[in-house]
């Protein structure tokens, strides 16, 4: 059974990031009026680039092609914690979610110096803003983690992603851990309104700016990767929303849980078409935001636990 | 200890022979030959305690007002040992290489001795326990590395620096010395074994000492706000010199944190949250200083504030979990620390060895004029890049395992739930913006200086330096690696003098310290998978590429083709959206002349440079003090809003006051 499971939670992680871009783009085009391309499309995107032959700069090292390998690698890694279908990680110990966050941290710098390696100061602009918003968002993660971890006294992602919103506490503290990870989800996967994955050659974005000069199968790695931490993301504010809390038989909770992963993904689509991208200067405030709404979820946490029951 | 006493002479001799002898290659040759006897000699000596336990003695009487010297070597000590001589050796070693250019021109001999005396310090600051003689090992080492810092006397600003450094490391010493003195006067005594009496008894007095003892060990290892010495002290030393004053000298502070720990019986929690504050501050201080530099050891200098921060901040749990009596805060505290103490020196070395190999390629170590340097150093690269993962504490790498500790401490459910569960959930996430900050700082050092192409052709690079620069940065590497693969290796080291903390609570110390153990395991195995995966996606990299040769061409530079290496990102704009989120404590002073109207004449130039903002408030403070204070009182009838807000701070105090005296009337 838990062999089947993890097969489940592999192949779940490996595919599920092509129809959540699928969804996200498909609300997206649905707000917009239009009809939107197939939910799978970006899977054919990625098999085109995989067939191309890429062209490097002269100035690049071995940095330069490591970087988008490293980057799918961690988050492959990272996905093994995460408990994607249900209450279930394939891999699951106390402080996984430490080890979640720096395997992403790893992935990012390995990012930023693949974009330093090419001399560009476009890709050095975004590389940056990727490093700063980087270390922004690490604390918020943090802190909604920790919350979880303190609520429920548990130490392991699959536990504490699982306190569930019953009670006026518990549901005041899911919530604010949820809109914390939410933002760190669109902070991390380079969505609106931090960052937009539709347009390349704007001065104002991040990722995308990275990659310039990343092309066939090093970008498809990027853009796997980053499909997939989205995906991850999701999961993270799916379990916390939960009302199965991922328990009862596995397969209902797997379903149930697919549900909401579509239902987070039609979120981030609508947000995606109702809120404009922010100015560069306002994202580390919508990022303290999100670490605000985290904190009160800690407050709370203290008052709840320290006597408020 | 007769091993000890051995290798100590065998320093000495060294030390003599490096001064005496003729050339420099021979002095040189005599203090690595001394250092590498020593080493085995004292590893010999403290391996068996390391891994065993136990302890040893030796008093040697002597003549008054000493009367005897007391040598006690217990896990603690011998686990700073374990490394802290053979690290110097290595040092050594690489002074060898980079003092070579001077050889003949310098008396490089003086160098020699004197990283020599900074191991027999070693020896002496982490074995002898009567306080005089701990004082002397204490002094040696400060005025050693005061001597180190000056090799380049004839620039002043090394001077100064040396100078800055000199007084601040004495201001530590009047602490020590008035620690040390109340202890005296309730005493009688200078034996530290004594001194257990009076620290174990919970007193307002105890308390003080506590305070100086910290602020003392504190100055000694470099935490905010008394940091302000160590950036220039490390700017201005030669690079084997800064590497041992960041990665092995300082760690003595820490040691006296815990010896101090280790004797003071059962801490009061104040004392916990005192360390975790202290340390969250100079973390956080440190990696945002550490983002903004221009000068590679500068960064790498307000690096090391950064991260006996983190050190501290395990200290702090470990304290906490002493106070409220939990051996698995304990244990997790005081190992992540302890390991965190020893991965900072392995990767700290690493990455001033690489800057010291970038200034003897390239003479300079200005960020704003490096570039592609991976090239054309590519050891000195890949090294600088593996302590930079490393300090970042990114997995595979030992950083990430000693992190890993102190952050299951500080989420660990033994502490109190309520105000003190957040405090350490907070701290958490402090400490995760330490790392981001981290890594941003790292990622700039390293892709300004190796990565792109060199921005300035005025800069010449020799090319890769020679092997006995490259071996200290190929061991140190390796240490990275493995402690980072095999936590159990590290683990192991430590566990010895973790079980010294984990004896002064009441549980089973067994099974806390297993915990560690099993905790880390899914972590060695983690960064093995992360290897293993980026292993199997370049294997399918490079079935997709079917062996045809990928093409090169100029960096896309969206349309315009006229791209000068001038034109790469700067290291003062990839750190300007830092500096502007974080403008209270990274104040940047700009020089400019900008061009103006439709047609501008001449040239513009626009300068920023980052100043300490701790090191200037306190200039400012001695040298104006008075005059802020008198503009302030003349301000106080005149502006009502400033007279609101001194009422109000008055009014607080006073009740403040009210409330402190009914509490001790009660």
């Amino acid at each position: 059974m838990t062999a089947l499971l993890a097969f489940a939670h592999v192949a779940a992680l490996l595919l599920l990031p092509i129809p959540m871009i699928g969804i996200v783009n498909r609300t997206r085009a649905l707000w917009a009026g239009r009809k939107g391309a197939r939910i799978l499309q970006s899977g054919s995107d990625l098999l085109r680039l995989l067939g191309k032959r890429p062209v490097y700069s002269e100035v690049t090292t071995g940095i330069f092609r490591l970087g988008p390998l490293v980057a799918l690698a961690t988050t492959l890694v990272s996905g093994m914690v995460v408990p994607l279908l249900g209450g279930f990680a394939p891999v699951s110990f106390a402080g996984d979610f430490v080890l979640f966050a720096y395997a992403w941290g790893l992935g990012r710098m390995a990012t930023t110096l693949a974009a330093l390696d090419t001399g560009s100061s476009f890709e050095g602009m975004g590389a940056s803003r990727e490093a700063t918003f980087g270390a922004l968002v690490e604390p918020v993660l943090f802190l909604a983690l920790g919350t979880l971890a303190g609520a429920t006294g548990r130490g392991s992602f699959a536990e504490l992603l699982a306190l569930g919103p019953h009670g006026l506490a518990r549901t005041g503290i899911v919530a604010g851990c949820a809109v914390a990870l939410f933002v760190v989800m669109q902070v991390e996967a380079g969505r609106v309104p931090v960052d937009d994955p539709a347009t390349h050659l704007e001065l104002t974005m991040i990722h995308e700016v990275m990659i310039l000069d990343h092309a066939g199968p090093e970008l498809a790695a990027l853009q796997y990767a980053g499909a997939m931490k989205l995906t991850l993301g999701a999961a993270l504010v799916a379990a916390l929303v939960d009302p199965l809390r991922g328990g009862g038989d596995p397969w209902l909770a797997a379903a149930v849980r697919l549900g909401l992963l579509a239902a987070v993904a039609v979120a981030v689509g609508t947000v995606e078409s109702l809120v404009a991208r922010l100015k560069l200067k306002a994202v580390p405030q919508y990022v303290f935001v999100a670490g605000a709404s985290a904190f009160v979820a800690l407050l709370l946490t203290a008052w709840w636990q320290g006597g408020g029951r | 200890m007769p091993l000890m006493l051995a290798s100590a002479l065998v320093l000495l001799a060294g030390a003599v022979l490096a001064l005496a002898l003729r050339h420099d290659t021979q002095r040189g040759w005599a203090s690595i030959a001394s250092q590498a006897v020593a080493s085995a000699l004292v590893l010999a000596e403290v391996a068996p305690i390391l891994f065993g336990g136990g302890e040893r003695r030796l008093a040697v009487p002597w003549s008054y007002p000493v009367e005897s010297i007391a040598l006690h070597l217990d896990p603690l000590g011998a686990f700073f040992l374990a490394w802290s001589v053979p690290m110097t050796l290595l040092g050594t070693v690489y002074a060898y290489g980079y003092l070579r250019p001077q050889f003949g021109d310098r008396n490089a001999g003086v160098q020699f001795a004197l990283l020599n005396a900074i191991s027999l310090s070693f020896l002496m600051v982490y074995t002898l326990e009567s306080a005089f003689a701990f004082l002397l090992g204490w002094e040696i080492a400060a005025v050693a590395a005061w001597l180190l810092v000056v090799w380049e006397y004839r620039n002043q600003k090394i001077r100064f620096a040396g100078f800055n450094y000199l007084v601040s490391t004495h201001i530590g010493l009047f602490f020590l010395l008035a620690a040390f003195m109340i202890i005296h006067s309730q005493t009688g005594s200078m034996d530290f074994q004594s001194f257990e009496r009076f620290l174990r008894q919970p007193s307002q007095l105890r308390s003080i000492t506590f305070v100086l003892l910290v602020t003392a060990f504190g100055l000694k290892s470099a935490f905010f706000p008394l940091h302000t010495w160590l950036p220039r002290a490390h700017a201005a030393a030669p690079a084997h010199v800064s590497a041992l004053m960041s990665g092995v000298i300082h760690k003595a502070g820490l040691f006296g944190l815990l010896r101090v720990t280790l004797l003071i019986g059962t801490p009061e929690p104040w004392m916990g949250w005192y360390l975790v504050a202290f340390s969250s501050l100079s973390a956080l201080t440190g990696v945002l200083y550490a983002g903004a530099q221009r000068d590679l050891k500068r960064l790498l200098g307000y690096s090391s504030t950064e991260n006996v921060g983190i050190a501290g901040i395990g200290f702090g749990v470990g304290v906490l979990g002493l106070a409220w009596n939990q051996p698995a805060l304990v244990a997790l505290g005081f190992t992540g620390g302890i390991l965190h103490v020893l991965n900072h020196a392995l990767f700290k070395c690493l990455l001033f060895y690489a800057a010291g190999a970038v200034y003897r390629a390239t003479h300079t170590v200005d960020l704003e004029r490096l570039g592609g340097l991976l090239r054309r150093m590519p050891w000195t690269g890949a090294s600088f890049l593996l302590g930079g993962l490393a300090i970042s504490a990114l997995p595979p790498f030992n950083g990430f395992v000693s992190e890993f500790v102190i952050y299951a401490g500080l989420f660990d459910p033994a502490a109190p739930a309520g105000i003190e569960r957040a405090l350490l959930v907070a701290t958490a996430a402090l400490l995760a913006f330490v790392g981001g900050g981290s890594a941003l700082a790292m990622t700039r050092a390293f892709g300004l200086a190796f990565l792109g192409v060199p921005r300035d052709a005025g800069v010449h690079c020799d090319g890769e330096v020679g092997p006995s620069m490259r071996i200290p940065m190929i061991v140190h590497g390796a240490g990275v690696v493995l402690l980072g693969l095999l936590p159990a290796a590290g683990l192991a080291l430590v566990d010895q003098p973790v079980r010294l903390f984990l004896a002064k609570t009441a549980g089973p110390a067994t099974g806390a310290a297993a915990g560690a153990a099993r905790l880390l395991a899914p972590v060695a195995w983690a960064g093995l998978a992360i290897l293993l995966v980026l292993g199997a996606l370049l294997l399918l990299r490079r079935l997709l590429a079917k062996g045809a040769p990928a093409p090169r061409h100029v960096t896309w530079g969206c349309g315009y083709g006229a791209v000068s290496p001038r034109m790469q990102y700067t290291g003062a704009s990839f750190s300007a959206q830092l500096a502007e989120i974080a403008y209270a404590v990274l104040p940047q002073l700009r020089r400019e002349r900008l061009p103006r109207g439709p047609f501008p004449e001449g040239r513009g130039q626009l300068e920023t440079t980052c100043v300490d903002a701790v090191e200037r408030r306190m200039f400012e403070v001695l040298g104006e003090g008075d005059d802020t204070v008198s503009s302030a009182a003349r301000r106080l009838p005149v502006e009502p809003r400033f007279s609101l807000a001194a009422g109000l701070v008055v009014l607080l105090a006073m009740v403040g006051l009210l409330l402190a005296s009914a509490g001790a009337v009660r």
